[in-house]
């Protein structure tokens, strides 16, 4: 099987104290550490796990600077076999639909039956590359995918929906499947096995290499831009009222009253 | 995933293990205190191990399926000082852990704290810029571009970050301060001693670890560190290569200054302590005498000796990497054991010298329900009581 899997190299921002830089769009990265996208860890070792199952190879491709590489030889120490990162100036400001435009164009020449993507970024977390970049293809998708088997020119897939359901659904191979954590174990990459891996070649494309025009990425080539990234103002305390359940109530419908929110 | 079977390039992590002596006699087996929880077989591990280093040319392959119990270990060292042929299980024990590292098979809980160690410098995963936070409102140097440092306080992961252990550090600091002893700390630059990371079988990340710490050491001017956690000790004194830095417990440094007359207490604590000797400590390094010179040294102690002293220690379970791994079906910890037998014993104060154990043990006390019967604590916090 050959596989493609988009990763995204991003900040580890759980522990971290985030402040906005001065363009008010984004968060200061300098002090960050970044590793791989987490939904996406989880879409890379299900590729390798195809792999080693039905044999064939794994690409990887990411969009970034140079320090995504990291990234990019993460998923070569565990089982990819070749990597691809494209980067260009003019990338800063893409949105998901930019983003999977260039995607596409590094994708449509290349062979492959299944492309992986992570549900979501944990960035910005809009959930939609790994579904434009089917769109544009003209290929099936199935997204939150937690668990996954590959049949005769078919992926039957199950999707995560809430509260516990799930959705078996048959998709046609090539597809992209977008991943939910959770559908498997990913493997441990040894920092010796980290650097066994600089020894394969990460290919490096800029803008020309993907016949992208400037104006089809970045800010002019998005269909979303952002306006403003802020730390939502800390508003005074709700109330909390005490009495019993009719008190409590006459009081809320008082204070509906007085807000003009009942008539 | 990959075949089971061992491949040539991982037997060479432990062909170089001299244990061709072993005479399968079980006394580490027998002796190990994780072997009657979840079966954890030293014994066997060296007999499948030996076939490989043995001169049999036919004998059945290495079958890693079923060493998967290799993480239940805490390299308490029981093995090794029990061996009767010098054999060290446990470091067959590591080697047989570097090859699961190095194939990615690893318990998930362990891949992050390994993944933390690499990225934050310690295996919380939080932020570098937190790590000086015990000691915000204490008068305690940092290092500095052009300043030699001389001592070094070597505070470690746990009692930078976690709060109980941060009473230590600030125990330790708070002390050396009103002795008028000059010590810096290397604050948000410190990184993990990787004695786990080590233990654990990641060997290039302790390489890592190793070279990042000791350029700082030189970087700085160190010629003698003192460390929080008989772990960090273990690992600087032990496993790195500092050739002109001296490197000790706090333990020993402080019994130093007691048989100096230097150190002396003004306050009395009238209680019964007893003394557990954490492994990295003790069985690891034979510092014995050290932490019992401290607590008989402070007016009012009582010092009496648990029934499991000195190298017979029960290890409380937190080395070798089970602060951050459970084997799946353990029902309790060593650490409850070691609390069972503190309170039998009738002490009021059983005395740790490990933020490891410190942690273990308080939450054995827990779970044990005995909080109103006895209380843990570090020496450092009874000796900065009594100053």
């Amino acid at each position: 099987m050959e596989i493609i899997v988009c990763v995204k190299h991003v900040p580890e921002t759980a522990e971290a104290d985030l402040v906005i830089d001065e363009s008010r769009k984004r968060i200061k990265t300098e002090d960050l550490v970044f590793d791989i996208n987490e939904w996406d860890e989880y879409a890379l070792e299900e590729a390798v796990l195809l792999k080693e199952k039905y044999g064939g190879s794994v690409t990887v491709i990411t969009i970034g600077p140079e320090d995504a590489e990291d990234t990019l030889r993460k998923c070569l120490a565990k089982g990819a076999d070749k990597a691809i990162r494209v980067t260009d100036k003019a990338i800063e400001g893409s949105d998901g639909y930019a983003i999977a435009k260039i995607l596409y164009n590094v994708v449509k020449d290349l062979r492959f039956d299944l492309i992986l993507c992570g549900a979501q970024a944990s960035d910005d977390g809009y959930a939609v590359v790994g579904v434009m970049l089917a769109s544009l293809l003209g290929i099936p998708y199935a997204t939150m995918v937690r668990k996954m088997e590959i049949g005769d020119g078919v992926a039957k897939v199950t999707r995560e929906l809430e509260d516990g359901l799930e959705e078996i659904v048959e998709v046609k191979l090539p597809a992209v499947l977008t991943i939910q954590t959770g559908i498997n174990k990913p493997r441990y990459a040894s920092i010796m096995s980290i650097r066994r891996a600089r020894q394969k070649e990460i290919s490096v494309l800029d803008l020309k290499a993907v016949n992208l025009a400037e104006d089809e990425v970045g800010e002019k080539g998005s269909w979303v831009i952002v306006d403003e990234l802020f730390v939502p103002v800390r508003k005074k305390k709700g109330e909390i009222l005490s009495g019993d359940l009719d008190q409590v109530v006459s009081k809320i419908v008082e204070v509906m009253k007085e807000r003009g929110v009942l008539k | 995933m990959t075949a089971k079977i061992l491949e040539k390039e991982e037997l060479m992590l432990i062909k170089k293990l001299d244990f061709n002596v072993c005479l399968q006699c079980g006394r580490c087996t027998s002796s190990c205190p994780i072997f009657p929880k979840t079966g954890l077989n030293a014994r066997t591990l060296v007999r499948k191990s030996l076939y490989f280093v043995s001169p049999l040319t036919v004998h059945p392959p290495l079958d890693l399926s079923d060493v998967n119990k290799v993480w239940d270990c805490t390299t308490c060292n029981i093995c090794v000082v029990r061996c009767p042929r010098d054999v060290k299980p446990m470091d067959i024990v590591v080697g047989l852990r570097s090859i699961l590292i190095e194939r990615g098979e690893v318990p998930p809980t362990i891949i992050d704290a390994l993944e933390n160690i690499y990225k934050f410098g310690n295996p919380f995963g939080l932020s570098r810029s937190k790590r000086v936070e015990w000691a915000k409102d204490l008068n305690v140097k940092r290092v500095s571009e052009g300043n030699k440092a001389g001592l070094l306080y070597f505070v470690g992961c746990v009692p930078s970050y976690e709060s109980r252990a941060q009473e230590v550090a600030r125990s330790i600091a708070i002390t050396l301060n009103g002795l008028g002893i000059d010590f810096s700390i290397l604050g948000e630059k410190e990184n993990c001693c990787g004695n786990e990371v080590y233990s654990l079988g990641e060997k290039g990340l302790f390489e890592v670890l190793v070279e990042e710490n000791t350029k700082l050491f030189q970087q700085y001017g160190v010629n003698k560190i003192i460390t929080t956690s008989p772990h960090c000790f273990n690992a600087l004194k032990n496993r790195y290569k500092l050739n002109d830095i001296e490197v000790q417990h706090y333990t020993q440094f402080f019994a130093d200054l007691i048989d100096k007359n230097k150190l002396k207490f003004s306050k009395s604590i009238d209680k019964k302590i007893a003394f557990h000797d954490p492994c990295y400590l003790g069985r690891h390094n034979n510092v014995f005498d050290e932490p019992r010179r401290i607590l008989e040294n402070i007016p009012g102690v009582e010092l009496v000796e648990l029934r499991h002293s000195k190298s017979r220690s029960i290890c409380c379970e937190g080395g070798g990497g089970r602060m951050w791994y459970d084997p799946p079906g353990e029902e309790s910890r060593l650490a409850e054991d070691r609390v069972n037998e503190a309170v039998e014993l009738g002490v009021d104060i059983l005395a740790v010298a490990c933020p490891f154990c410190l942690l273990t043990l308080e939450d054995a006390l827990k779970k044990t329900g005995n909080e109103d019967k006895i209380q843990i604590k570090d020496v450092m916090e009874v000796v900065r009581e009594c100053l």
